[in-house]
């Protein structure tokens, strides 16, 4: 007989019969289709979710703690861990907030670098998403497709910053390196390959597929006035018909010059949500294409001139006495920003990433915020998942694309 | 002599400043003019103080009006989201808390924040009848300063276990936890007698711990897990085989006779 | 006309080959080793990679698994937040045995750069941990080898697992039970 103790205790004889009928059943937090950590507690009636409990936390690891008692400088790594499934449009949200709180702006050979990373990684991420929802949905050679594109993108990224996840690729006031020899071709390369898959493996296994059709077609059908009100951003806003990318009403980096569509759908489905990422991807490796002659068009200046806050490059350092001085200021105390607090915000592949930053003069933030478009995402499904069968459930976590990095933070 | 760390703020601080350094302010600009100029007009007498810092609105208002405030904004100015809402901890300096709300206006690219200071102490209503997005923030704000929001439909701790004391991102709250943190998975699972067996959690990063055959901390004298071992005994290196060289096998052309 | 017949003990051994228990029972455990897909943070999506195309975990014999009951391995993949400690270590006593653990990447291991009131530092404090794999987040090369080395471990292990030592920090016989 089990005898129960601190370690093995009598879980299995829970009761979870009620007298109203309805049944309590647990997901998660270790559930292969629930994208990490995340745990919900669903009241069934039958096979219909009543209500759902979505518990979050369990990927808490107190990184707004940790940018309080980190310099500017020290804390960009972390950020990486934020969306690690794209981590260089973290790294660069963060970067951004801290150059609009010191008022510089990078070179433009810098932005041309970092645009191409931040669309390098939405395919990263989208390729992603499409791997797992497809994986969750029971599509398992689109996983193994994704995967393998996916692992060209990251062959670029290695080649750009040797890293495959955690990039740390853009730094504040710039980008650490230029771009090694042949990635621009390899980069074209890619983009062909790309939109070649999206349209002849993904689009043509998926699009018209009857399975894929019921799964997803009237699943997780959320209107755009919720979407407003529940904080959605990205895809789940756009997949609900309303046009609104950051990318183009708020622009920044080179996105004003570039020549790109948002795609929206009014379906409000997931099905509708999955169009949306593949029309996002042919939009990236276009957005892509126009950067490649933009770039060759560039100064090779890589980091702003701030002397204040960020070191000069490496020769100087070494030959001027100034710069060493300032360097080893900066290294060894950290930039002090002016006092003052400013919001940031970033389209990132999920959503809107935004850093609010509060300084007070101190090369330590006093506050910093991330506004994570996951988080909000996973609040979503306490009314997603509604009403709706619990083999859908899956499918709906899957098309809310949340990554448990960010959402606990 | 111990260095002196105020109790009331944990947080790190530089460890050398200029005596003359002074610190800049971000600019703030005035709304007159502005396409902000509606919002402000909107909100009448509710505005205390406004500017434009770094290409949005600041409204500063009353704690107590939050929720009016919000409601204007969202009715009548078209601020149809609340994107974030947290919390920024002033306790030690001044006995408040600084909430903030970061509302977006899709349909003309407006970003407001609203700002407000509430004591120590009061609550703040809860604004989630006007926006869902509202429940989880307020939710961590709860879990994360321990500001209560009245009328909130679940106000639970959020990322933390609901058995968590104290509240992380208070300034008075060490970042290494405190002691019910650092024994908190041990409690939890094997009870408060495993302590002793277990030990006290390693924060040094740097620690070397000549003893540990495991985490390749015996440098020099690495043996296989699980591996008993006399200290005054000198073992022989053990490295991991390769497929292409057994570094095990002693040549004649081993150069590193470390022991 | 008698050299049809053949002398299994002096030839190489064709149809015959001697071993002893251990060998076989460890070479069956070894070559096909399920990990449970406990996927934390950051290194899970490394450990889908190593499981997908490019790298290719099956071939290895490694297939992933959703139940605890029916894994052999957990790899820990990333961050262990006080919060989950609790499930992990139930899921760890929901596996059969034999059973190993991976620590994978900096933060399973130590606590890595999460040095924060929320994670726990190092998983060993709870589980016995067999291998455990640096790196933030490892490479799936890493991943292979260091299965490739709980492989070798297991080899030379006793087919009796109550000779194995492990870590055990239930027995409540000796304050110093083992620490491993």
């Amino acid at each position: 007989m089990q005898v129960p103790n601190k370690l093995t205790p009598f879980f299995e004889n829970l009761n979870f019969e009620r007298d109203d009928n309805t049944m309590v059943i647990n997901f998660g937090p270790q559930h292969p289709s629930a994208h990490g950590q995340l745990r919900l507690v669903l009241e069934l009636d039958g096979e219909q979710v009543v209500k759902a409990y979505p518990d979050i936390g369990y990927l808490h690891r107190g990184i707004e703690k940790m940018a309080e008692n980190m310099t500017y400088n020290e804390f960009l790594p972390t950020t990486d861990r934020l969306d690690y499934i794209a981590s260089t449009s973290n790294n660069y949200a963060y970067a951004l907030a801290v150059e609009k709180l010191l008022d510089i702006e990078a070179p433009r050979r810098a932005q041309a670098i970092r645009t191409m990373l931040l669309e390098l990684n939405r395919i990263i991420s989208h390729l992603f998403f499409i791997a797992t929802h497809a994986l969750d949905v029971g599509a398992m050679s689109v996983f193994l497709y994704a995967f393998r594109e996916r692992e060209f993108a990251m062959d670029l990224m290695e080649d750009y910053c040797g890293a495959r996840l955690t990039h740390s690729a853009v730094r504040i006031g710039g980008v650490p390196l230029d771009l090694p020899a042949n990635w621009l071709e390899n980069l074209a390369a890619f983009c062909d390959k790309v939109d070649y898959e999206v349209e002849h493996t993904y689009e043509a296994l998926l699009t018209e597929n009857r399975i894929w059709k019921m799964r997803l077609e009237d699943v997780g059908v959320i209107s755009a006035e919720d979407a407003l009100n529940w904080g959605c951003t990205g895809p789940m806003l756009r997949g609900s018909g309303v046009k609104w990318d950051i990318r183009k009403e708020e622009p920044y980096e080179l996105y004003s010059e570039l020549d790109f569509d948002i795609p929206v759908s009014d379906r409000c489905d997931s099905y509708g949500r999955y169009r949306l990422y593949m029309e996002e991807m042919k939009q990236s490796t276009r957005i892509l294409r126009q950067l490649i002659p933009l770039y060759k068009e560039t100064e090779p200046q890589l980091m702003a001139h701030a002397p204040q806050y960020i070191s000069a490059p490496k020769e100087e350092i070494m030959t001027q006495n100034y710069a060493l001085m300032q360097h080893f200021v900066l290294v060894t105390q950290g930039m002090r920003p002016p006092r003052g607090e400013v919001y940031v915000p970033t389209e990132s592949p999920k959503g809107e990433l935004g850093f609010y930053i509060k300084s007070e003069g101190d090369p330590y933030a006093y506050r910093l915020k991330c506004r994570a478009p996951s988080f909000f995402h996973t609040g979503l499904l306490q009314k997603l998942l509604v009403g709706t069968y619990l083999a859908d459930v899956v499918t709906i976590i899957g098309t809310t694309n949340i990554v448990f990095g960010e959402v606990d933070r | 002599m111990r260095k002196y760390v105020p109790k009331d703020n944990v947080q790190k601080k530089a460890y050398y400043t200029d005596r003359f350094h002074v610190v800049p302010r971000v600019p703030r600009e005035k709304v007159i003019d502005t396409h902000f100029e509606a919002t402000v007009f909107n909100l009448g007498d509710y505005v205390k103080d406004s500017y434009i810092e770094i290409g949005q609105l600041v409204v500063h208002i009353d704690a107590s009006e939050n929720f009016a405030v919000l409601k204007i904004l969202k009715e009548q100015c078209g601020y149809t989201q609340c994107s974030e809402q947290s919390a920024v901890d002033y306790l030690a300096k001044d006995g408040e808390f600084e909430l903030f709300w970061q509302m977006l206006n899709v349909n003309e690219a407006k970003r407001v924040r609203v700002v407000c200071r509430l004591k120590e102490g009061l609550a703040i209503e809860s604004v989630e009848p006007l926006f869902k997005s509202a429940n989880f923030a307020e939710r961590e704000m709860f879990d994360m300063f321990g500001i209560k929001v009245n009328n909130h439909p679940f106000l639970k701790r959020i990322l933390m276990p609901d058995d968590w004391e104290g509240h992380p991102l208070l300034k008075t709250y060490p970042l290494f936890g405190d002691e019910f943190a650092s024994w908190y998975e041990v409690d939890k699972i094997f009870g408060k007698e495993y302590r002793d067996i277990i030990g006290p959690e390693n924060r040094d990063p740097g620690k070397i711990d000549i003893e540990d055959t495991k985490r390749f901390s015996r440098v020099g004298y690495e043996v296989p897990f699980g591996t008993e071992y006399n200290a005054d005994e000198e073992v022989d290196i053990a490295y991991s085989e390769t497929a292409l060289v057994n570094y095990n096998k002693k040549t004649s052309k081993q150069l590193d006779e470390r022991r | 006309m008698a050299q049809h017949q053949v002398n299994y003990a002096s030839s190489a051994g064709l149809p015959i080959a001697l071993t002893s228990v251990d060998k076989l029972v460890n070479w069956g455990r070894s070559n096909s080793l399920w990990p449970l897909t406990y996927g934390l943070a950051c290194c899970a999506i490394e450990m889908m990679a190593s499981g997908a195309s490019r790298y290719d975990f099956d071939r290895m014999g490694t297939i992933f698994r959703a139940s605890p009951r029916q894994a052999d391995v957990m790899i820990l993949a990333g961050t262990l937040s006080k919060k989950h400690s609790e499930f992990a270590r139930r899921l760890y006593d929901q596996m059969t045995e034999p059973k190993w653990v991976i620590s994978m990447g900096s933060c399973a291991n130590t606590g890595g750069m999460f040095n924060t009131y929320a994670t726990v530092q190092g998983v060993d404090r709870i589980i016995p941990v067999d291998i455990y794999l640096p790196g933030c987040a490892p490479r799936p090369e890493t991943l292979q080898y260091a299965m490739m080395m709980l492989q070798k471990k297991i080899r030379r292990e006793s087919a009796d697992m109550k000779k194995n030592t492990k870590q055990d920090l239930t027995t409540q016989t000796g304050k110093r039970a083992r620490l491993i």
